[in-house]
């Protein structure tokens, strides 16, 4: 118990920031004399990681998290398998929090607005201002982006007590299928969908693995549906104009015109209804509908919609609507739409769950829209603004801007300035999510908590908005109950237990059970709230009319959220800029995307700088010649064209809002990302893309074939077909010269090679492999930021990038087999994450002139940092072409803090040295030791790498494998694996790929 | 005997004009004396450059290799193409003074101490490229093999490594080669020269008499040095190829590559002696030693030498249809028609079919037309390499990986500079040393004898 106690403690002195002195290695005052711990502080013993779950704060989803820490410092961030709703995956922006949360850009104290700009001033002062004006300078407004439920109670309670408003406004937000639902189902909600349980899949523009409502969670459902079980697989059919990362992972795309996709839902509701469906009080209005007049308006064939209709028939459906990708002033229309097909497909309540309770999301963007108003009117004394950038991600036409202006003191609780709180009168510097107190509630039957992982950065004075807020409320007398937010957060979850525990089955001591929940991450509970199983009545008329897109030029334009910026918030964090944009695969600056055929219509090329115009304005931005969007449309992401962001995001990119003229949808009151058409006009300038992609195309190369779904169970058949043109089965080069024919296929009991003296494997030793399951990976990139972040890759600039400098240990190469906007039908794009292979016979090793790339006796190509001269001969012989050299000194280039993130467990890299993906082998050695230490093997599944802790899909298994009965032995075995390269250049890799699996018919099954 | 007869007898080549010994030795020394305008201004020139070159090195190191324009997949780019570049140029001079001493060859005596202190000093440069080229060029020193307290050897399968060898062996053998050569040549000049710079050739000539004994002596070093030499000409360029035959990328992986490389050098050799001694002839008045006969010669082992490349062009072209294998032949698709194919078309049209010229005699005996098709053939041949480096590695295996290299500045800084430093050494040389060998030059010359004035006229 007394243990129990002091942890506790110990947690509350994270939390509370500064008050304590626990942690007497972070101790924030100037250390005078190096003295080692002599009573060290519980849970830190120096070299050994501790890990917090918590509960991710970069997006609304709250994903679980696990925090790595080391001697008080987050280092890492991965995905907790034990989350109930993320289920161990992460995305870029998760792993990324570290760069927010070390950004040299965070503000070091409070500030005040004067005549010369902002003037630091101390927390007292700024505490007595701000408490000052709450209580005398008329009604407040709070604004905010999404919180955790608690912190949304605090907000309503203060701005309750003090006669204000607390208006959420999240640019991401659905708000259009929120008002859907509400129309549909009286509910103001987002549906839950289980997207596992369908077996066919329809996005009607949804980007539901990038930014739409939760992707980490759809990733890993869509890997379980979509990947290939015992020759099974669920098929995925995207209806849209663009393909996005999304849509490059359907097996058939309907390149449907933006603006039809109710005219389509309705019409495939009408067909099923038809067939004997049914859409409850819209059954007769969608059987106006008719396939050949939606075909029509989409711009696309009726048999491909007459197909989807089939799909749909055969039940286990699942369609997923328009998200903000296709929202413009029909999307609350478009939305319903889709829920009503659903319906009509019998979906509701098997794959598509409506919950009879309004969930705990954003407002009605309608409130932002009031609020605006209400600002305008100058109802407000005070505007209290945190973790919201609307100046930023509203279109100019919405007046958020003058609005705010207007208002007498402006409040901003913020790690870093950004285009809102630049405007305010008082900035507060906020406690990054990693540090402060708060929870979630990702899914109805669970409650997820946010501990600090790591007491606040001693540079930055900042402090979490809640306990200023409990402080602010104290000082003007309004005691909230709680000194902290720690504390509030402890009443209202054992107030919780109190009130509901017994009826959702978690009974206990509630110190114990927070404990738990704060050891797993989260507590799981019984969700007594009833499932609505009926559309209603419809209460509000909609129009299903095609939306308006106005403008001049014949090509609409589409906006979208950027898969690794979101709404722009991400884009201060170095990591996310380098990471080669999931689509385009560009990084740093910004792109509009256009069809090849339209580019070479318009006599353009790609990297010609256009101006993009519309009515509301124009941005200069370079092409992109883009397959997979229409040729009547161009997009450009949002989230760039920052202006006071920090030194990361600003002058990268535009921002695409800039273009957009303030329409927006008519339920919701959401911005229309799709209202207008734009004009390109070339402006003579040309500039290099600073794009990773070599290539689009395999150029028969063949490095990621894929088989067709009904070849699979015959690859016998195959494998002979192989062995006849000599590239089947590998052949071992002999020392004596010469090639010997070797009957591999990778197979654990192979390795070594019978007489094999590639590679010197101790019998005792493990054989390290990975296995690579492609039919699950999407593409979308994570592993290649949770890699940065574990091994100290520094990220080079946009210039370097260019260069092809990028230090990356790993890519995601994206190879077009089939992609045509002309027409329906299969796409199929690979995606081929490229690692260092560690081959067994690696040309790596013999051309180093210094044996600085050696063979490890467990089978890793290992690099010597400080051995290597810097010949790059290892790079030129490696046909992987996985090896990444340092130009400069990049690491010492890495500004304070951010350095601070530096994993102390793997050697930073200095100018002159070549470095490559290392398997993790300081995980791999942890293991071992630990296995040591307790006198036993390392257990399969007890190493995992960086790239593998945040797979949202399961794409990765890492093991032994001479263990016959580990994970990545029997993948290897698998009839879909094949390794890069291989049958060509006898490199005997250890990475196995296992094949794509589609429903079409594939040239080169084998390899 | 007459001149005329004495030359026949022998096979020799120089102009009628020199009769005697004296000549020789005047015509040769005065070269030594004070030097003229002209001279400082190259020599100026060269220093300059050399100042430059040193300030990109040393901008490098203090920056990171960075500055230069390589990149992930070029990871070798102007640095080793200038490399092979002076590597090749490495080998007329062995060529011409050991082979062609071994063989008899009559028309070597006026060019060859030319040429062997073009090796020298173009060994002296390419042996620059390969420390430019490293990351850690403070750490180069551990691809030699030296005794150390961690039993840290370097790793002898790389073709670095036998690279290292041949390169420092060839500089050796050849500086022993050279500085040989001329030491009967240093005591001649010692012997005209007054004040310091007798001094200074009194001590490098070590104190050569020109003895019977000493003369016995030399002749034996000389030949046995020579035989020592010739191996190295095929073996070093050998080597330096392996450089990137023993790699697997394609374009590189070819057993052709030791003939190829060696046929290469001899070929950018021997056009480089020529660029070299045609205004070395003009300036310094050595048309009497140095003939047309002398340059038409050299015409032909470059007409051999660019048709034995040539061949090797189209074999490789032809192999990579024939092996069928994609990325080979994408390497050498992307080399004809890819990014590149500008560097590929100045490669095949200066060693290819420019010195198809040289079939032509008139050609071949014009000094004018040879100056001329030497520098295509300089220039092809620094294409030649960076063809084969750039291109291939810019178009490997995996075609998400391929890329484009741009040399930067700093790049083109050096790679300048290393004529510079090449130039200053060798303008360098054409004052300090003779440039032509006296010695050698006064065997062909009739001896002086008794009667002789009457005889030769």
């Amino acid at each position: 118990m007394s243990d129990g106690l002091k942890r506790r403690d110990f947690f509350k002195v994270l939390g509370a920031g500064g008050a304590g002195a626990t942690v007497a290695g972070c101790s924030t005052g100037e250390i005078e004399r190096l003295i080692p711990y002599v009573t060290p502080p519980e849970e830190i013993t120096p070299g050994v990681a501790t890990w917090y779950a918590s509960t991710c704060g970069e997006c609304s989803s709250g994903c679980g998290v696990r925090v790595r820490t080391r001697e008080g410092r987050a280092v890492m961030i991965e995905g907790n398998p034990d989350h109930p709703v993320s289920k161990g995956g992460l995305c870029s922006r998760g792993v990324s929090a570290l760069q927010g949360l070390y950004n040299p850009d965070r503000l070091a104290t409070p500030l005040r607005a004067g005549p010369n700009g902002f003037e630091p001033i101390g927390w007292d002062e700024a505490s007595a201002l701000l408490a000052e004006r709450l209580s005398a300078g008329g009604r407040p407004l709070f604004l905010t982006g999404t919180r955790g439920p608690t912190e949304q109670m605090l907000l309503g309670e203060l701005a309750g007590s003090l006669n204000g408003q607390h208006v959420i406004h999240d640019a991401l937000d659905d708000a259009a299928l929120r008002e859907a639902v509400n129309i549909a189902f009286g509910v103001s909600a987002l549906p839950r969908y289980d997207i596992a349980a369908a077996r066919f899949l329809v996005s009607f523009g949804a980007d539901f693995l990038e930014t739409w409502i939760s992707p980490v969670t759809f990733a890993a459902d869509f890997a379980s549906m979509h990947g290939v079980d015992h020759g099974e697989k669920g098929r995925f059919v995207f209806v849209g104009p663009r393909l996005s990362l999304t849509g490059q992972n359907a097996d058939e795309w309907i390149p449907a015109q933006a603006g039809s996709e109710a005219a389509i839902a309705l019409a495939l509701a009408g067909e099923l209804v038809r067939r004997g469906g049914d859409a409850g009080p819209y059954t007769d209005m969608v059987a106006r509908y008719s396939l050949e007049d939606a075909a029509e308006a989409a711009g696309v064939e009726a048999e491909a919609l007459g197909a989807l209709a089939d799909h749909f028939a055969a039940g286990d459906a699942l369609a997923l609507g328009p998200g903000l990708a296709g929202q413009h002033t029909g999307a609350t229309a478009a939305n319903l739409a889709v829920l009503i097909l659903n319906v009509a497909a019998g979906s509701l309540g098997r794959t598509m769950h409506v919950d009879a309770a309004p969930d705990a999301g954003a407002s009605a963007y309608g409130a932002m829209g009031d609020a605006i108003a209400d600002m305008e009117a100058g109802e407000y004394g005070v505007a209290v603004v945190s973790g919201t950038n609307p100046a930023y991600s509203l279109p100019s036409g919405s007046g958020f801007g003058e609005a705010y202006a207007g208002v007498p003191f402006k409040v901003a609780f913020a790690t870093a300035l950004d285009e809102t709180s630049s405007l305010a009168d008082l900035v507060l510097p906020d406690a990054h999510p990693l540090e402060s107190w708060g929870d979630s509630m990702p899914a109805p039957g669970t409650y997820a908590v946010r501990q600090p992982a790591m007491r606040p950065l001693p540079m930055f004075d900042s402090r979490p908005m809640a306990d200023v807020l409990l402080d602010t409320a104290r000082r003007m007398g309004n005691d909230l109950g709680a000194g902290t937010f720690h504390e509030y957060l402890r009443g209202a979850f054992d107030l919780w237990l109190t009130r509901n525990g017994e009826a959702a089955g978690v009974v206990g001591d509630p110190n114990a059970l927070w404990r738990t929940a704060l050891r797993t991450g989260s507590v799981s509970y019984a969700d007594a709230t009833p499932s609505i199983d009926a559309l209603q009545s419809p209460t509000t008329a909609v129009s299903f009319d095609a939306p308006d897109i106005g403008g001049d030029g014949e090509l609409t334009l589409l906006v979208y959220p950027s898969p690794r910026f979101g709404d722009g918030t991400h884009a201060n964090r170095p990591w996310l800029q380098e990471l080669p944009d999931p689509v385009s695969k560009i990084m740093w600056h910004a792109w509009v995307e256009m069809n090849p055929a339209t580019v070479e219509r318009m006599g353009l090329r790609e990297g010609d700088i256009v101006t993009v115009a519309t009515a509301a304005g124009s941005v200069e931005v370079p092409v992109w010649a883009y397959p997979g969007i229409r040729e009547d449309a161009v997009a450009i992401a949002m989230g760039g064209g920052h202006t006071d962001y920090g030194q990361y995001a600003n002058g990268n990119g535009v921002n695409p809002m800039g273009l957009l003229n303030g329409a927006s949808d008519a339920h919701s009151g959401a911005v229309a990302l799709v209202s207008t058409r734009a004009t390109v006009t070339a402006t003579g300038a040309w500039r290099r893309l600073t794009t990773n992609e070599g290539s689009e195309v395999q150029d028969d190369r063949n490095v990621t074939p894929a088989v067709a779904l009904a070849a699979l169970g015959h690859a016998g058949e195959e494998a002979d077909h192989e062995a006849e043109d000599g590239h089947g089965q590998l052949r071992e080069l002999q020392e004596g010269g010469g090639f010997r024919t070797v009957d591999t296929e990778g197979r654990a009991e192979d390795f070594p090679l019978p007489g094999s003296d590639f590679g010197t494997y101790g019998e005792d030793h493990p054989r390290w492999a990975m296995a690579m399951d492609l039919d699950k990976c999407t593409g979308c990139g994570a592993c290649i930021t949770a890699c940065q972040a574990e091994n100290n890759i520094p990220w080079v600039g946009e210039m370097q990038a260019t260069m092809g400098r990028e230090m990356h240990w790993m890519r995601l190469e994206r190879y077009y087999e089939t992609v045509d906007a002309s027409h329906s039908g299969p796409v199929d794009i690979r995606f081929l994450p490229m690692l260092c292979q560690h081959c067994n016979n690696a040309p790596c090793e013999p051309v180093c002139p210094v044996f600085a790339a050696y063979h490890t006796p467990d089978g890793l190509n290992a690099q010597a940092y400080n051995r290597c001269v810097g010949t790059r001969y290892c790079a030129n012989n490696c046909p992987y072409k996985v090896r990444v050299f340092n130009w400069y000194r990049y690491t010492r280039e890495i500004p304070e803090p951010m350095n601070w993130q530096f994993n102390p467990d793997v050697t930073v890299r200095d100018n002159g040295v070549m470095e490559k993906c290392t398997f993790c082998v300081q995980r791999i050695r942890e293991a071992g030791n630990r296995a040591a230490v307790e006198g036993r093997e390392v257990r399969d599944g007890e190493v995992y790498t960086a790239c593998q802790s945040v797979c949202p899909s399961d794409v990765i298994s890492f093991g032994n494998i001479k263990d016959h009965d580990s994970q990545v032995a029997a993948l290897a075995e698998d009839e879909r694996t094949y390794r890069v390269l291989d049958a060509l250049i006898n490199t005997q890799p250890a990475v196995h790929y296992l094949k794509k699996v589609t429903f079409h018919d594939v040239e080169g099954g084998g390899h | 005997m007459t001149t005329a007869e004495l030359r026949q007898q022998r096979g020799t080549l120089p102009n009628p004009d020199v009769g005697t010994y004296e000549a020789v030795n005047r015509d040769v020394l005065k070269v030594l004396s004070r030097p003229g305008k002209g001279w400082w201004i190259l020599f100026g020139m060269a220093a300059t450059g050399v100042a430059v070159f040193l300030a990109c090195w040393f901008w490098q190191i203090y920056k990171g290799i960075g500055v230069s324009g390589l990149n992930a997949p070029v990871g070798w780019g102007v640095y080793i193409t200038t490399f092979v570049f002076w590597v090749g140029i490495a080998h007329s001079g062995t060529l011409i003074s050991a082979i062609l001493f071994l063989f008899r060859a009559p028309w070597r005596q006026a060019i060859y101490r030319a040429s062997e202190a073009m090796t020298v000093f173009a060994v002296m440069t390419a042996g620059l490229f390969p420390l430019i080229h490293v990351g850690r060029v403070w750490h180069a020193y551990w691809l030699i093999p030296y005794p150390n307290s961690r039993f840290l050897w370097p790793n002898f399968r790389s073709p670095l490594v036998w690279d290292v060898f041949a390169i420092t062996t060839y500089f050796t053998v050849s500086a022993v080669f050279f500085y040989l050569g001329t030491i009967p040549d240093l005591a001649a000049a010692r012997d005209q020269a007054r004040g310091l710079r007798k001094k200074f050739y009194q001590i490098i000539s070590l104190g050569w008499r020109g003895t019977d004994r000493e003369w016995h002596h030399f002749s034996k070093a000389y030949i046995y040095l020579a035989a020592l030499a010739t191996p190295l000409v095929l073996s070093v360029h050998s080597v330096v190829s392996w450089d990137f035959a023993m790699a697997i990328v394609p374009g590189w992986h070819t057993t052709i590559f030791a003939p190829y490389f060696v046929a290469g050098a001899i070929f950018s050799g021997v056009g480089l002696v020529i660029t070299l001694a045609v205004p070395m002839r003009k300036f310094f008045g050595l048309e009497d030693y140095l003939t047309v006969k002398h340059f038409e010669a050299m015409a032909k082992l470059c007409l051999l030498t660019s048709s034995i490349v040539l061949y090797a062009y189209l074999t490789e072209y032809f192999l990579a249809w024939y092996s069928g294998e994609p990325p080979e032949r994408g390497s050498f698709w992307n080399r004809v028609f890819g990014h590149y194919w500008w560097a590929n078309w100045i490669m095949l049209t200066c060693n290819g079919f420019v010195p198809l010229m040289l079939w032509f005699k008139r050609v071949r005996r014009s000094i004018a037309a040879l100056f001329v098709i030497s520098i295509f053939i300089n220039i092809g041949m620094w294409f030649e390499r960076y063809v084969i480096i750039v291109t291939s590695l810019s178009h490997e295996y995996e075609p998400w990986a391929w890329g484009l290299y741009r040399p930067s500045v700093i790049e083109m800084g050096i790679l300048l500079g290393s004529f510079a430093w090449f130039g200053f050494w060798f303008l360098l040389f054409t004052r300090l040393l003779p440039p032509v060998a006296i010695a050698e030059m006064k065997e062909v010359v009739p001896p002086p004898m008794r009667g002789s004035e009457e005889a030769a006229t």
